[in-house]
């Protein structure tokens, strides 16, 4: 582990980027480049807290990332009509993108911003002020950002996927729809084990669901389709919509290479931070699909080069982490490292967006079946036999499962996970709670991690 | 060349100091953590060598736990109390399957492997109502020591309820019950069980016996009895409870001691 492979700071990634441009062999150049000093300018003050991964892949990752906003108006400016698709967490993303001119973002992914912001936005303050306090997910904080309208556009088409979903986001939604911002509203059903005997049909991630669940969800999708029909003036053909399903599986087959690399790399490759906003892209494409897949592409080139050269980020004898559920503070993953950790899977509670969407269905029946996969809508067992058994696959020594607090369904499936965890595979669990701003609970935090990096150890020699 | 562990915790610090062997406890000590830990683990540290006629230089290797872990600067090393407890209640008690350790501002509740490393564990969450700091905060409350509160426990006749998760809430609730008249014996026995109640619900759906209890709240009287009834297991109270954890540090210092010359 040297020079760029070191955690750096981002003075340091800067200075570095600074003296690779000026090099006989500069970085190629790449859309959204620039110091990542400016996005601090902009106040997202937390940046200066972490550290990062030096790899100009990396860095392009950083600043695509942190350039969604400007995109947004960007598109508005050259009037392209902007679809805030809300919760499903990748489906309705995939069947925007099929649309001439439609941009569609991630407008639940507001409750990131408090993140970065030092809540000096104070959009967590302006959704209090509306009724949702913090016994609600930070997700409120995307009510905030539709008030003060600083951090994106208000989409021409909202659409929120309601029903077996998260109760969190539902009541966020229905406030901001009281507010004056029109949602175009889906049903989710709760997916249940077909009956003996009943017609089913086989999901994404090793799921079955019945074969009438599956028709609701896809008839349910056909009036969104409809809906954005309307919005585009423009009559989707299934040929177009099964174009956008593959070029949405070139995306999610980037990451699932990528995935596969960092997760079995004797040597990690790729810093937790940088992985969990890599798989963070998938969602929703972060506003721009096609830089998406290209940013995956240098990031799969970076990490092919550290694994052939047989150099990691991290000490070889990190242990081996499971992490299950996204942080609202991204020090923890920087912390899970400093205390002698690694990702070596993970569960953001959206696999599936990452799994490939049906190509062998027709098109609104791939759709229906993958957003039936989403791990929201079933039974928290599905997905702990998921965990459980991605666990195995990669190799982990110890599973960490964190918490988002107000989150409902990180308070209710976390026990269940961490029980079946231990229960199936005799892995020690450390439970952790992570808020938007750790500062109070990073000795906590701290120590637990700590104390599960050393009873897995322990495991080594045992 | 001795072996030191320090367990410099939120109430107070701990020292220990073994022969290398790790069989001989040539000392140790507690005082008031204070606001330096460094400065207050180092001179408590001076004050145990003075005490058996040693110096620093006779120091092998000092391994620092506790909350304060960290700001050990003389420790070769900062392992937390999760392993330093499992290590420390092992040698004292070697057949111990379940470690329940309640300190001045967390709870943890471990379980270990049959060769002693720790299996898995769990910590309180945000609140301290399940640590120590509830009974400062009971004790100051009653105009009681901490060290009463064991004594005035026993003559109650009825545990008051005490419902609240959080310590703040909690010493409002104190004052309700109190001016409902409710006897200071029945309100600290309903303090002591609803900690017990709170770390039990830790340990989930089964406790692995024996279980024993370590650190300073272990020392306080009924805590073990309604610890034992909250789990529904018996719970023996590790000798020197508040020590367990700097006893562990030691016996991993020990580890790290090379062997002297010759020996």
């Amino acid at each position: 582990m040297t020079g760029a492979d070191r955690p750096l700071t981002m003075e340091q990634i800067d200075a570095l980027c600074a003296a690779r441009a000026a090099s006989p062999r500069p970085d190629p150049p790449y859309p959204y480049a620039g110091p990542l000093a400016r996005h601090v300018r902009d106040g997202d003050r937390r940046l200066l807290r972490l550290t990062y991964d030096g790899s100009p892949a990396s860095v392009r990752l950083w600043n695509f990332l942190l350039t969604e906003d400007e995109r947004l108006a960007q598109a508005r400016a050259a009037g392209r009509r902007l679809v805030g698709a809300m919760k499903d967490l990748g489906t309705v993303a995939a069947l925007a993108y099929a649309y001439p001119g439609v941009t569609a973002f991630y407008t639940d992914g507001a409750w990131w911003i408090p993140c970065v912001m030092e809540m000096s936005e104070g959009l967590l303050g302006i959704a209090s002020a509306h009724g949702l306090g913090e016994g609600l997910c930070p997700v409120r904080a995307m009510l905030g950002a539709f008030v003060t309208r600083r951090h994106f556009p208000i989409p021409d088409l909202l659409i929120a996927s309601v029903g077996a979903v998260c109760d969190d986001l539902s009541a966020v939604a229905q406030r901001l729809e009281s507010l004056g911002h029109p949602i175009l509203w889906w049903e989710m059903p709760a997916r249940r084990a077909p009956e003996p005997g009943e017609p089913a049909v086989a999901l994404p991630g090793g799921l079955r669901a019945p074969a009438a669940q599956v028709a609701f969800v896809r008839g349910e999708l056909g009036r969104v389709r409809r809906a954005l029909d309307g919005l585009t003036g423009h009559a989707l053909t299934d040929a177009e919509l099964a174009a956008a399903i593959r070029a949405a599986n070139a995306v999610r087959a980037r990451l699932a290479a990528l995935r596969e690399l960092v997760f079995t790399a004797p040597a990690c490759p790729l810093p937790a931070l940088e992985h969990q906003i890599a798989e963070m892209l998938a969602v929703h494409f972060c506003s721009d699909r096609d830089e998406t897949l290209r940013v995956y592409e240098a990031l799969l080139e970076a990490v092919r080069a550290r694994v052939a050269a047989g150099t990691g980020v991290l000490p070889a004898d990190a242990v081996r982490v499971f992490w299950v559920n996204p942080v609202a503070d991204l020090r923890a993953m920087n912390l899970l490292e400093a205390c002698g950790g690694r990702l070596c899977g993970t569960d953001f509670l959206f696999c599936h967006a990452l799994d490939p969407l049906p190509e062998d269905a027709e098109p609104m029946e791939a759709l229906a079946r993958a957003a039936l996969a989403d791990p929201m809508v079933g039974p928290a067992a599905d997905r702990a036999a998921r965990i459980a058994s991605d666990a195995v696959r990669f190799g982990a020594e110890a599973v960490v499962v964190s918490r988002i607090p107000g989150a409902s369904h990180c308070a209710w499936e976390g026990a269940a996970i961490a029980e079946a965890v231990r229960g199936r595979l005799g892995l020690p669990v450390a439970e952790i709670e992570v808020p938007p701003l750790t500062d109070a609970l990073a000795p906590s935090i701290r120590a637990r991690l700590e104390a599960l990096v050393e009873t897995a150890r322990a495991r080594r020699t045992r | 060349m001795i072996c030191v562990g320090v367990d410099s915790g939120s109430r107070a610090t701990k020292v220990a100091l073994l022969d290398p062997a790790g069989e001989l406890f040539l000392a140790a000590g507690a005082v008031d953590a204070g606001l330096k830990p460094e400065a207050v683990s180092a001179a408590l540290l001076d004050r145990l060598l003075s005490d058996c006629g040693r110096r620093r230089s006779d120091v092998g290797a000092v391994i620092a736990t506790g909350y304060a872990r960290h700001a050990i600067g003389f420790a070769d090393a900062a392992v937390t109390e999760i392993t330093c407890h499992a290590v420390g209640v092992r040698r004292v008690a070697p057949d111990a399957a379940t470690v329940v350790e309640i300190g001045g501002q967390d709870a943890k509740l471990l379980r270990l492997a049959p060769d002693g490393t720790v299996q898995d564990f769990a910590m309180n969450d945000r609140c301290a109502a399940g640590t120590g700091r509830f009974l400062e905060v009971v004790a100051a409350r009653l105009g009681v020591p901490l060290d009463g509160l064991g004594a005035l426990a026993r003559a109650a006749t009825a545990p008051a309820a005490i419902s609240s998760m959080c310590v703040v809430f909690a010493e409002t609730e104190i004052i309700g019950l109190l001016a409902q008249e409710t006897a200071p014996a029945d309100i600290v026995a309903g303090v002591q069980k609803s900690i017990a109640t709170r770390v039990a619900g830790m340990a989930g759906r089964r406790v692995e016996t024996p279980v024993f209890f370590t650190g300073g709240v272990a020392r306080i009287p009924g805590m073990a009895e309604a610890l034992a009834e909250a789990l529904g297991a018996p719970v023996a109270v590790a000798p020197d409870p508040q020590m367990t954890g700097a006893l562990g540090a030691a016996l991993l210092a020990c580890r790290r001691t090379p062997p002297k010359p010759g020996a």
